[in-house]
Parts: structure tokens; C-alpha cells; sequence
């Protein structure tokens, strides 16, 4: 259990880390504007958080995760808005993604641990509304709708690229 | 104490949630150039806009007050005229020619539903017998002669409208008296016809049409319509007039009932002449 509690203490710097310092400056170097495209790599550790955390916990990790992307990206607010938004929702996927026998004890939210299909479904779930709430946010109005649309979806597909990449690598089968 | 404590442990999460999000917005639109100019902008629109609505919203009920006034007003002029008022005069030159006294009142009344489809219209009244509304009134509005009452309850009375195929109503060609009976063929809302004109009688397109008087239900000399045109169609020795109506029945809002201050006696000589 302790176990446990240091890997997602890591996994959050890491993550952070690795999306302020790393992924930012991809988005903002290569493709400006014009094609839309983020990487957005750090709900996953929202995504990987123990499948019995409390939903109280899950929500106050989720809005510091989004507060501390929010640092780097220098936007007070609009991460944490949109990942607060998917932690909550977290727990309603889980429940209504659930196997027909539960969830296993102990059992991780990975590909490995439960099955490709469930991880896809439960990841894409929560990356489509965190990505839709975060560019609704980010532009801040209804007239931009297409723009929202367009960038949550090409983000969408580079992010779980960028996801399953990484549960793969690091998240092997026990 | 309790009950708050039950709450947070039912909708916790929700609270939680919903404080967290307003607390990331709020840093949003405080912190961010681009969302705050947006949220100051929409934010003035929207007050501008509750501000607007809010003004035509005062204004409507000071409207409302305004023309209740102002019926009252418009009451208290009609009543002075002298087709209002019974005139007790036998001689011209005694005193008695002042002595007048009220035959005509009115009571304001608001129209809350009308047709002008059909050949049998009826319109409702916000006034019934509580304000004094008995059946067999004339009503009328600002700008000529709207139906006869025909039924009240103690809040709303129903009207004939003019518009009706029993509608029978003595008018009279201002320019040279000759009287006759105004009734609707069901075609056209701004048409009715004038029947039993004499032949003899000198007839002008343009002629006003007015209230004979002779009904008890209106006083005398309230505009009706205007002659349209006329013809001797039929053969008869009367004239088949078209008399285009001054008001529009079919945008009606405002009425006054008109209530006969001597309608008892027209009723005592009604029966004494019955029996």
C-alpha cells in the first residue's frame, strides 16, 4: 500500500515535469495554431490513481495536478478546471464501465491489469471530456465552438497516443 | 446541525466539486487576459440586458396604471356628454333646460377573447355582474360600437359581437336621419350591411353611419362606419348599403359597457304594453 502512495507521489512530479517542461514546448514549437495539436500527457496520472481512492481525495488531487500543470502553462485555473471536471466523473465511468464480476482487489486501471478494451474505453472516456472542458475553458465562449471541436479532437488522438505509449512502457503486466 | 453533517455526507463530493470548479474559474477569469475581456464583456451585456428588461418591465406596469387612469378619464367625459344625460326639457326657455339627469354610465372592461371567424362571434369580458355587468348592455370602445352582452357570471360576461348573423342594431345616416336596421352577412370583419334605408332616402358614399338611439342600448350619435357603397340589388324599395366599420374587431383590447339608467322603466312600459 505504501508502495502505492510513493509511485503516484512520483508519478504526479513526473508528470507535471514532464508536461510543462517537455510536452509545452512541443505543442508550442512545432504546430502553432494552426493544426491544433497538444499533447496533453498528465491526466494520466488521474487516470492511474488506485481504483479505491476516495472520490473526495480523487477530486483535491485532481485540482492540484491541474493547478500545478497551470503554473507552466501560466493559465490560472483553466487546467485545473477541466481535470477537476474529469476526476469527478472518474468514479461515475468506473462504476458504469465496471466488469461483470467487479473489480478485482488490488486491481491497477491498466491495460494490463484489467483488459485492453476496458482501458480504452475508461481512458478515452475521461480524456474526451477533459480535453472537450479544458478547450471550452480555453476559449471561453460558445462562438468559438468549432475551434473547440477541431482542437479537442486532434489533441484527443495525440494525447492517447501519448497515453498508451506510456502505460506501456510503464505500467507492464504484473 | 445534523441534518447539515447529512447533507455533506450525500452530496460531499457534489459540494466538493462544485467548490472547486467555481474557485478554478474564478482564477480563470482573473488571472487569464483573454477569458477575463470575455467575461467582463459578456458579464456587461448580460446586465445591460437585465437592466433592459427590468425598465420594460416598470414601464408596462406604469402603462398599466396609466390606462386604468385613463379610462376613468375617458368615463367621466363620456358621461357629461349630452348623449349620456336624459334631459328633462319641455321648454326651451325655462330653466328646466338645465335640469338634466345621468342616462348612461359606463364601466371599463378589458376584451380576454374574441373571433372574427364565422358567422357567429362572441368576445369576453374581464368585468361580469360583480362590477355591475348585466346582459343586454351595449359595448362599445374607443372607436365605435363592439356587440351586445349576453351572458355574465360574476367575474366575465360574454358578448355578442357585432360580428354575429342575429346581430340586429338600429343605425342611422347622420347626414339625413333616415334610419335602418345594421346587420352582417358573415364575410368580411370590416363590412356590414345597413338594411331598410327607403329608396327616397338621399344616400352618399362616404356618409357616416351613426347609432340611432332608438335601442336603449347605445346613446345616440356614436359612430358606426362609413358608407362604402350601395346599390338597389334584390328589386326592393330599399337600399342595399355596405358600411365599412370604424373600429377593427379584429385588434380589439379596450371596452365600455354602457349600463341604461332608466332600463327599468323601458321595462315596466315593455310589460304594460304586453299585457
Amino acid at each position: 500500500m505504501n508502495n502505492t502512495v510513493i509511485w503516484n507521489i512520483i508519478r504526479f512530479f513526473v508528470l507535471v515535469a514532464l508536461q510543462g517542461l517537455f510536452l509545452k514546448r512541443i505543442s508550442d514549437g512545432w504546430v502553432t495554431g494552426s493544426l491544433y495539436i497538444n499533447i496533453f500527457l498528465y491526466p494520466l496520472f488521474i487516470l492511474l490513481l488506485p481504483l479505491q481512492t476516495p472520490r473526495t481525495g480523487v477530486l483535491l488531487l485532481s485540482f492540484l495536478m491541474g493547478i500545478s500543470v497551470d503554473l507552466f502553462y501560466d493559465s490560472p485555473g483553466v487546467h485545473a478546471a477541466a481535470l477537476t471536471a474529469m476526476g469527478y466523473a472518474r468514479s461515475l465511468f468506473l462504476s458504469l464501465y465496471e466488469p461483470r464480476e467487479g473489480y478485482k482487489l488490488n486491481a491497477r486501471p491498466t491495460p494490463g491489469d484489467l483488459s485492453m478494451n476496458w482501458f480504452l474505453k475508461y481512458s478515452a472516456s475521461l480524456m474526451g471530456l477533459h480535453l472537450l472542458v479544458y478547450f471550452s475553458v480555453d476559449a471561453f465562449s460558445p462562438i468559438y465552438i468549432l475551434g473547440i471541436l477541431l482542437r479537442t479532437f486532434f489533441t484527443f488522438v495525440s494525447s492517447m497516443a501519448a497515453i498508451l505509449i506510456f502505460v506501456f512502457i510503464f505500467m507492464p503486466k504484473r | 446541525m445534523r441534518g447539515l453533517l447529512q447533507l455533506f455526507a450525500a452530496y460531499g463530493n457534489f459540494l466538493l466539486f462544485g467548490f472547486l470548479e467555481l474557485l478554478a474559474l474564478i482564477l480563470v477569469v482573473s488571472f487569464n487576459q483573454r477569458q477575463g475581456a470575455i467575461w467582463d464583456n459578456s458579464w456587461g451585456m448580460a446586465t445591460a440586458m437585465f437592466d433592459q428588461s427590468a425598465d420594460w418591465l416598470g414601464e408596462q406596469w406604469a402603462l398599466r396604471d396609466e390606462m386604468i387612469k385613463l379610462q376613468g378619464e375617458n368615463i367621466r367625459l363620456m358621461e357629461q356628454l349630452d348623449n349620456a344625460r336624459y334631459s328633462n326639457a319641455v321648454r326651451q326657455d325655462t330653466f328646466l333646460r338645465d335640469s338634466t339627469e345621468q342616462l348612461f354610465t359606463y364601466i371599463p372592461a378589458n376584451v380576454i377573447s374574441n373571433s372574427t371567424i364565422g358567422t357567429a362571434n362572441y368576445l369576453r369580458l374581464d368585468k361580469g355582474s360583480n362590477h355591475g355587468v348585466r346582459p343586454n348592455m351595449g359595448v362599445i370602445s374607443s372607436d365605435g360600437i363592439v356587440g351586445v352582452v349576453r351572458a355574465v357570471t360574476p367575474h366575465y360576461s360574454q358578448v355578442m359581437s357585432l360580428l354575429h348573423r342575429e346581430t340586429r342594431i338600429k343605425a342611422a345616416l347622420s347626414r339625413s336621419g333616415y334610419f335602418g336596421t345594421l346587420t352582417w352577412n358573415g364575410k368580411n370583419a370590416r363590412l356590414m350591411q345597413l338594411e331598410a334605408i327607403p329608396k327616397h332616402a338621399v344616400v352618399a358614399e362616404g356618409d357616416t353611419v351613426v347609432t340611432s338611439g332608438y335601442s336603449q342600448l347605445f346613446p345616440q350619435g356614436l359612430a358606426v362606419g362609413t358608407v362604402k357603397s350601395f346599390d338597389f340589388s334584390g328589386g326592393g324599395n330599399f337600399y342595399n348599403i355596405q358600411v365599412m366599420l370604424r373600429n377593427d374587431l379584429n385588434k380589439l383590447r379596450y371596452v365600455y359597457v354602457i349600463e341604461n339608467e332608466m332600463w327599468k322603466e323601458h321595462k315596466e312600459l315593455d310589460e304594460a304594453v304586453n299585457e
